[in-house]
């Protein structure tokens, strides 16, 4: 095999990984009363600036751990920081009182059923299909 | 049983439980409350002066941080916390266990752009970028936190306090701002703060009065962080039986400034403070006067992996702003100039080896004593001008 051929290879296959890597998708319990959100609502929220629903409902936030691989790409691609910095934010609002720090859950199994069994919930998952009984997110 | 063992009692049982509970870790965060924690044991090093224990020429192991925090939010709108705080620094620090904070937060506007809230209790004082996780390892630029700003000589009288505080913040286009004003009562109880105030521990007793804490931040959507931070005291002396001080008062003021810049994995940081003390009716051992100290830092932080860092500062503290090199205090005093001054290099590398254990290693060239331990290093006399200093810290938490 050629390096040119290696080379148009490796750009399929980048081309065909990232969209597989960027999809996390935002997941809420059904009870949170809207279906899209704004990019700055949604970093409002995983900010903890906003803390509650429009219905008044308080919001519960689910995370992976800092160092999961869906974890990485939600942060980066849907909040646009690195996780060492939302992990910041969380710690200096959480550990002051002025703010709840979100629940770590092991794995997207426990993401999944947390946020269907926990009113007020949001999360997230690497894969943009539906689950029974959690509402997808739309953002705009 | 002594200070030293019993903080070995404390750290034995505080470590056997963390060992013992990381299947529990999950049970401690629901819906409506969350529980956290940590706990940190740093190793000092130094040439010449002694800080936070014997560290001269030695190795001082009386750094030790632990905390156990919890939130209850039993309405959308309010939530309640506090925080245990256990921490042991050299002869600064030998309260061992103690309540941190305690303040319940109602938040009577809370929309996607407008947040606003009160605040009471013992309440967490807001002052500069790092003051209020100041005893948070993981929140730290560094193991120690820039002595110029953030004295831990007078970390009792920033730490907390009885108080209420009206705060809020406000997304727009522009960026982020937010704000909090307050009324304080400020602990000056302690013998550090008496140290740094007084010059010394004296038989009397400080007593902090009706203060204003407040705090303006900018977030702009250039992910850069403008704050002032002012805060306005009045302390009042009560003499004890033999003083040769008066019923004297201080009226303390600071105003401090901060910029921070991040770009990428990179973060830089500067905050510049002028503390200014009004001493009056001391008597003759004390004369009335005002002076204004200057503290300044600059320090950029590299996030070069996802697990590392490095870390780069420069500080420097004139205790008076107005004979920068100490020889008028010299003269006047006969003490040592160089406690009137402290300028600081200090390299710093942080290892997050995973998401709750973090490893950190820290080294300091200095020059000046103006911020060093008082109650480390009571002879004035044996405290000398130039002197280095290196520290590792290992915190945990869940």
């Amino acid at each position: 095999m050629n390096a040119h051929k290696l080379i148009r290879q490796l750009f399929v296959w980048i081309l065909l990984s990232a969209p597989l890597v960027a999809s996390a998708g935002v997941i809420a319990h059904p009870g949170v009363g809207v279906s899209t959100l704004s990019s700055a609502s949604l970093r409002n929220i995983y900010t903890l600036r906003q803390t509650q629903w429009p219905n008044r409902l308080a919001i519960v936030i689910f995370v992976l751990p800092d160092d999961h691989p869906v974890h990485e790409t939600f942060s980066k691609e849907k909040l646009g920081m690195y996780p060492y910095r939302l992990r910041q934010t969380w710690d200096r609002l959480s550990f002051s009182g002025m703010a709840k720090a979100p629940i770590e859950v092991r794995d997207e199994q426990e993401m999944l059923a947390q946020v269907r069994s926990t009113p007020g919930a949001i999360g997230y998952t690497s894969k943009d299909i539906s689950y029974d009984g959690i509402k997808i997110i739309r953002l705009d | 049983m002594t200070a030293s063992r019993l903080s070995g009692w404390i750290n034995l049982l505080l470590g056997g439980w963390l060992v013992a509970t990381p299947v529990m870790a999950n049970d401690m965060a629901g819906p409506d409350y969350h529980i956290q924690g940590f706990a940190a044991q740093g190793l000092i090093g130094s040439t010449n002066n002694n800080f936070f224990g014997k560290s001269r020429d030695d190795v001082s192991t009386e750094f030790t941080e632990a905390g156990l925090h919890g939130m209850w939010r039993p309405l959308a709108s309010l939530s309640l916390s506090g925080q245990l705080l256990y921490r042991q620094a050299g002869a600064t620090d030998e309260d061992g266990l103690r309540l941190d904070y305690a303040q319940a937060d109602w938040q009577f506007v809370n929309t996607d752009a407008t947040q606003l809230g009160i605040k009471l209790g013992k309440v967490k004082l807001p002052y500069g970028l790092y003051n209020e996780t100041r005893d948070v390892p993981f929140t730290r630029p560094g193991i120690l936190l820039p002595q110029s700003v953030y004295l831990d000589n007078s970390r009792d009288l920033l730490i907390a306090a009885p108080g209420v505080f009206l705060h809020g913040s406000h997304v727009h286009d522009y960026g982020t701002i937010d704000y909090s004003i307050g009324w304080i009562r400020p602990n000056f109880g302690s013998e550090s703060v008496e140290y740094s105030f007084l010059g010394n521990t004296r038989p009397g007793k400080l007593k902090g009065q009706d203060s204003l804490a407040s705090r303006l931040r900018w977030d702009t959507p250039t992910d850069s962080t403008l704050m002032l931070t002012y805060v306005d005291t009045r302390i009042d002396y009560a003499p004890g039986r033999t003083d040769t001080l008066n019923a004297g008062n201080i009226h303390f003021r600071n105003l401090l400034a901060t910029v921070q810049q991040r770009l990428g994995t990179v973060t830089l940081t500067a905050e510049y403070g002028e503390p200014r003390g009004e001493f009056n009716d001391f008597g003759a051992a004390l004369p009335n006067n005002v002076r204004t100290a200057q503290g300044l830092y600059l320090q950029g932080e590299w996030r070069f992996a996802p697990a590392w860092e490095v870390m780069l500062r420069h500080e420097l503290i004139y205790r008076d702003k107005t004979d920068k090199s100490g020889r008028r205090f010299q003269a006047a005093t006969g003490l040592p100039a160089h406690t009137m001054y402290m300028r600081d290099w200090v390299m710093g590398l942080r290892w997050d080896v995973t998401p709750s254990l973090m490893l950190r290693t820290e080294y300091h060239h200095l020059n000046g004593t103006g911020l060093l331990p008082g109650p480390d290093n009571p002879n004035f006399f044996s405290r000398e001008q130039r002197w280095n200093m290196w520290l590792l810290q290992a915190a945990y938490r869940f």
